[in-house]
């Protein structure tokens, strides 16, 4: 899918809490030692959650993009504070935001990818002229299942705009690809969500993310060589080094924007994570494949190409390789209590 | 959220206090009457949001903390002069105990703090970290 006008991207930001845990302090307590398939996790502290992880990466993304008018805020979640009470007008009020769209995506881990391409749309048909896409999550996983060793927090936005002089990079296209998988759901009034193991890979990860990719690929005839990098969506460590080989790009390609074995998987804030540590280091000229994944299941993949503003504009940001470093390591027993798993 | 919260809730959000053009005087909580040039003029005294940045003057720990505050014990609270000199109390968060001082420079996070109850809304506000 392509836009009849040209969207940018005119800033960005990403928010990732302080507090870490190692993945070798929940193998201590469900396997007696070892560790998970990553490192260590990011942990929202006792007074984060998807509305404040947000309104941190927004403000930050809309400095970035000289302070636009905003028409859409658009929040891609599945950890939501409240099932019923948008989180996005939370996010506009304390951005000083009014005249907008505001509104909430859920799509498992794509609901980040999918805001920005619904805002990509409304630019590009002339509707809005400038929106912030946010992927963020608060991410469960049920005590001693899999998931709780990569089920992390963090938070990304993207300003999206129609004036182009201020791009930093530009989306060529995109592509969207889905069908009712049912590889990892959540239930309504659920704590935690459930999965079905192995079959979150072939039939949905890898099927789904190779769909959308392919079809982006045809669609602007392009084969994984002419990117200068590449992002997937980073449920573990392996999962997109695996659909890279797959789909005929190298590790060298992924590496800058890998970011599980350090922070695990912040679902929807994912990928769009991996983005902004690519943006970060990217050169005008570069051309950036981003490739999303949710469960349910779909899979959205974007080309963007990168701008000469880029270098101007990354002057005064705080990279995210120094969020990632900058961080407090916690034990278990912290975790449960920030969690909710240990009350008193 | 309470009625009263929810009116001054910019506030919170994002500490929008007063300047008086007058004397270019800014405050927090926002003012009707500039105490510097006693000016009531109200075309006068425009809401102002306030710097992101700040140096902590003085602090505290407390190990017994209000009603509903009970879980973020040890709680820091300091009292920040912001870049403005606009002075205000705030909580400090993500640092150690041993980590927070006098003269440390501090920014503006936005945070929880604190709910009703578990179906009840939850009010959002200002903090500080260190930077």
């Amino acid at each position: 899918m392509k836009t009849k006008t040209k969207v940018s991207i005119t800033g960005y930001a990403g928010y990732i809490p302080k507090l870490r845990l190692p993945t070798s302090e929940i193998a201590q307590i469900w396997k007696g030692g070892g560790s998970g398939p990553n490192k260590a996790k990011s942990v929202a502290n006792f007074d984060e959650d998807i509305t404040t992880m947000s309104v941190e990466a927004a403000r930050h993304a809309i400095i970035m993009a000289n302070n636009p008018d905003i028409g859409a805020v658009f929040v891609g979640s599945e950890s939501k504070p409240y099932a019923v009470k948008p989180t996005s007008t939370i996010v506009a009020q304390a951005l000083g935001i009014h005249k907008t769209l505001a509104a909430d995506f859920e799509f498992a881990c794509k609901a980040g990818t999918e805001a920005m391409q619904v805002i990509t749309g409304l630019i590009g048909s002339g509707m809005i002229n400038n929106g912030i896409a946010l992927g963020v999550d608060t991410a469960q996983g049920r005590p001693g299942d899999s998931l709780e060793y990569t089920a992390s927090s963090g938070a990304a936005a993207f300003v999206l705009s129609s004036e182009n002089n201020h791009g930093l990079a530009y989306v060529e296209a995109s592509t969207s690809f889905v069908s009712d998988t049912g590889d990892f759901w959540r239930r309504q009034g659920e704590s935690y969500p459930r999965h079905l193991s192995r079959f979150t890979g072939d039939p949905a990860y890898f099927f789904h993310v190779e769909s959308s990719v392919r079809t982006l690929l045809e669609e602007i005839n392009a084969k994984p060589t002419d990117f200068t990098y590449a992002v997937f969506h980073q449920p573990n460590p392996k999962f997109p080094l695996e659909v890279a080989k797959r789909l005929g790009f190298t590790k060298e390609q992924l590496e800058v924007g890998l970011l599980n074995p350090e922070i695990g998987n912040p679902y929807s804030a994912s990928s769009p994570l991996g983005l902004i540590a690519t943006l970060d280091v990217a050169k005008p000229g570069d051309k950036i494949l981003l490739a999303s994944f949710g469960s349910g299941a779909g899979s959205d993949a974007f080309s963007i190409i990168v701008e000469d503003n880029i270098l101007n504009k990354r002057k005064n940001i705080v990279p995210l390789r120094q969020q990632i470093d900058d961080n407090i390591e916690i034990n278990y027993s912290t975790y449960t209590k920030l969690r909710g798993i240990l009350n008193k | 959220m309470s009625i009263s919260y929810w009116r001054t809730r910019d506030r919170y959000y994002r500490i929008i206090g007063s300047i008086c053009e007058n004397c270019k005087s800014e405050f927090f909580p926002p003012v009707y009457t500039c105490s510097k040039c006693n000016s009531t003029d109200k075309s006068k005294i425009k809401d102002k949001e306030m710097p992101n940045q700040g140096i902590i003057i003085s602090y505290t720990v407390l190990y017994e903390p209000m009603l509903g505050f009970e879980d973020e014990i040890p709680m820091q609270i300091a009292l920040i002069q912001l870049n403005n000199g606009v002075r205000l109390v705030s909580q400090i968060v993500d640092c150690k105990i041993d980590d927070i001082a006098i003269g440390k420079n501090v920014k503006r996070v936005f945070r929880k703090i604190k709910s009703e109850s578990k179906s009840g809304q939850i009010w959002y506000g200002y903090k500080f970290r260190l930077c």
